[in-house]
């Protein structure tokens, strides 16, 4: 481990950094956008899952870099060729989490809901989607930390990420670069993640942490009721 | 008003829920939908705010069939309350209960005002408004979803087995707030439920249901136990249904014995001059214990009746507001065979051997009126007459 690299080679890191960042959440946030639609259909219609998840898993199933060289002819040796693989994946992670989430959904609650006299796109918007929230982030999550560390492929065909520390440290067998890029490959995805849960957290500040819950349930329990 | 007309439910599959069903549901009463699982009382609920569509026949609702309302308008005029609550979990107590104001295009601020009026009306602390439903008991939760139904005013209430899935002491409390909540609003009221007690207890009228969405009978409780149509209604409505009828006669105007009350302070010699098998010694007017006379013979005649061994009361019955069959269960509970009557502040007005109770019953069988309803906060009036019949005015003074 040679400490002295790292300030030396401080912008060169930095950059990829950056890079392998934009190359690990761009396509999760393209691929949410996607799979929300879709997997809006595929709730609401039953019928439009089956074929949809059939496909979308066989894309998972194509290796990275397979998929990289497929897109080539098209696209070839850009950034763009690497958004469109890894937003495929994260599609294929976020989907099915999509779908969950709104299943998931009590039918006593958007039985309810209906009963009340919400349209079926309002009771979507304000009922059935906030409530499916907390499962499409675990979904997103999944898709941005795989993202994260799938960007360091895209080095294979030449677009920069923290991928260069891992080849360019084999080619010259100098250990300290892979473990820095390594070391930033980890650390980007939790960061990522921490960042997702803090979201979430926002968003549902309804669904409280299981333990707390069980608390209260106890708390409630021994209170007497009015 | 609502009213059924020949109303059939088919389902694709060839099962029928429903089937030719006629019933009308006065305004401002409570009508129990009764039955065993699978007789269609549910699919008729939700056939009245079209969650459900029937395969034929017209449900009107004040003389519109419901058919030519927009869905959403009309279930927004309807309340409905279900067994899972179905609260919103992503939102505050206030704002679930605010839902059908906001969505009738109320400003925000003078939904959750609504909501804090409707809370207290439930008998739930305002403190809660902010609370996410899970952090709410069983019964807080259903209190919750009676608040939001009732939150737009609506004119008719829809429930589906809404105390079901509470612990029996919640569901008899939640019971009496739904009396006392209908004896103040005066709602057109259809609630499901599988349970004959609850129909008996909540229901102005009580329609009994077959398998299969065939009516059996349509009556008002007191009726259903006094006169079964046939052996199904009977069975179902149970082998003590003579006893359970009690409830609804008062027990205004029994014949007491306050020969048998002694107080505390009398002695030997006047328990054994009362020349009673029992004496229901009191203290301060209060029921104090029961002593049995024989064994009283070896003790000195001045003793003070305070100091004997007394065995206990049980529970009294208030005289006027509990029904026959409190005082009934009164006298089976007591070790002298004779209930303790007492007046509204507690104290001692004489007791009700057997006799006297089963003269009452007798008489209690063949008179209408004057009957008040176990455990209920509100009594209400009259409640004699058959389904047609029943009155559309405002019903007895609301204590």
């Amino acid at each position: 481990m040679m400490w002295s690299w790292i300030p030396e080679n401080a912008s060169l890191i930095w950059q990829l950094t950056r890079e392998n960042l934009y190359l690990g959440v761009v396509p999760a946030l393209i691929g949410l956008a996607i799979a929300l639609p879709l997997g809006i259909i595929a709730a609401r219609w039953r019928w439009f899952y089956p074929p949809v998840l059939a496909a979308v898993n066989i894309l998972y199933a194509i290796p990275s870099l397979a998929l990289f060289i497929a897109l080539i002819p098209a696209f070839g040796l850009t950034d763009t060729t690497v958004v469109i693989a890894l937003t495929v994946f994260s599609l294929c992670v976020i989907l099915p989490n999509v779908v969950a989430g709104l299943r998931g959904v009590p039918a006593a609650v958007t039985q309810a809901a209906t009963a009340m006299g919400y349209g079926p796109l309002r009771r979507l918007m304000t009922v059935e989607l906030p409530l499916a929230v907390p499962v499409i982030i675990a979904g997103l999550r999944v898709g941005v930390v795989s993202g994260i560390s799938l960007a360091s492929l895209g080095q294979l065909i030449g677009v920069s990420s923290l991928g260069y520390l891992f080849i360019d440290g084999l080619q010259r067998s100098f250990p300290t670069e892979i473990y820095v890029g390594l070391f930033l490959v980890i650390v980007l995805a939790l960061v990522c993640d921490l960042i997702l849960v803090a979201i979430r957290r926002a968003l549902t500040p309804w669904a409280a942490a299981q333990p707390e819950r069980r608390q209260r349930r106890l708390r409630q329990l021994t209170e007497v009721t009015p | 008003m609502i009213t059924f007309e020949a109303v059939t439910k088919r389902y694709p599959d060839g099962t029928v829920a429903v089937d030719e069903l006629d019933l009308e549901v006065p305004a401002g009463k409570t009508m129990v939908l009764v039955g065993p699982s699978g007789c269609g009382k549910t699919t008729s609920l939700r056939m009245i705010n079209r969650l459900v569509e029937p395969t034929e026949g017209t449900i009107l609702l004040d003389g519109t069939d419901i058919k030519a309302r927009n869905p959403a308008l009309l279930r927004r005029g309807i309340g409905y309350v279900i067994q899972q609550t179905g609260l919103f979990p992503h939102r505050t107590v206030e704002d679930n209960i605010a839902t059908v104001p906001v969505l009738t295009g109320w400003p925000r601020k003078k939904a959750r005002g609504r909501a804090r009026e409707l809370l207290a009306l439930v008998g739930l602390d305002p403190a809660l408004a902010r609370r996410y439903p899970y952090q709410l008991s069983g019964g807080q939760q259903q209190r919750v979803g009676v608040a939001r139904a009732l939150a737009a005013d609506p004119p008719v209430l829809l429930m589906d087995e809404p105390f079901s899935a509470v612990d029996p002491l919640v569901r008899a409390s939640l019971q009496d707030q739904l009396l006392s909540l209908q004896a103040e609003l005066q709602k057109t009221i259809v609630l499901v439920t599988h349970d004959i007690e609850e129909a008996i207890k909540v229901g102005d009228l009580v329609a009994l249901f077959r398998p299969h969405g065939k009516l059996a009978q349509v009556a008002p409780p007191e009726r259903l136990l006094a006169a079964p149509a046939d052996d199904y209604v009977a069975g179902f409505v149970g082998f003590d249904r003579g006893i359970r009828r009690l409830s609804f006669v008062s027990t205004a105007g029994l014949d007491l014995d306050s020969g048998a009350v002694l107080p505390a302070e009398a002695t030997v010699t006047q328990a054994l001059d009362a020349g009673r098998p029992w004496i229901c010694v009191t203290e301060a007017g209060h029921p104090r214990g029961w002593v049995d006379t024989a064994a009283l013979a070896t003790l000195p005649g001045g003793t003070p009746l305070g100091q004997v061994a007394a065995e206990p009361i049980g529970h009294p019955f208030t005289v006027g507001r509990d029904s026959l069959r409190a005082a009934l269960d009164a006298a089976v509970l007591s070790p002298a065979g004779q209930a303790v009557a007492v007046d509204e502040a507690g104290g001692v007005l004489g007791v009700a051997a057997f006799d006297q109770l089963r003269s009452a019953i007798q008489h209690g069988a063949i008179q209408h009126g004057a009957i008040q309803r176990e455990a209920a906060q509100a009594p209400d009036g009259p409640r004699g007459q058959e389904t047609r019949e029943v009155q559309h005015a405002q019903e007895g003074p609301v204590p």
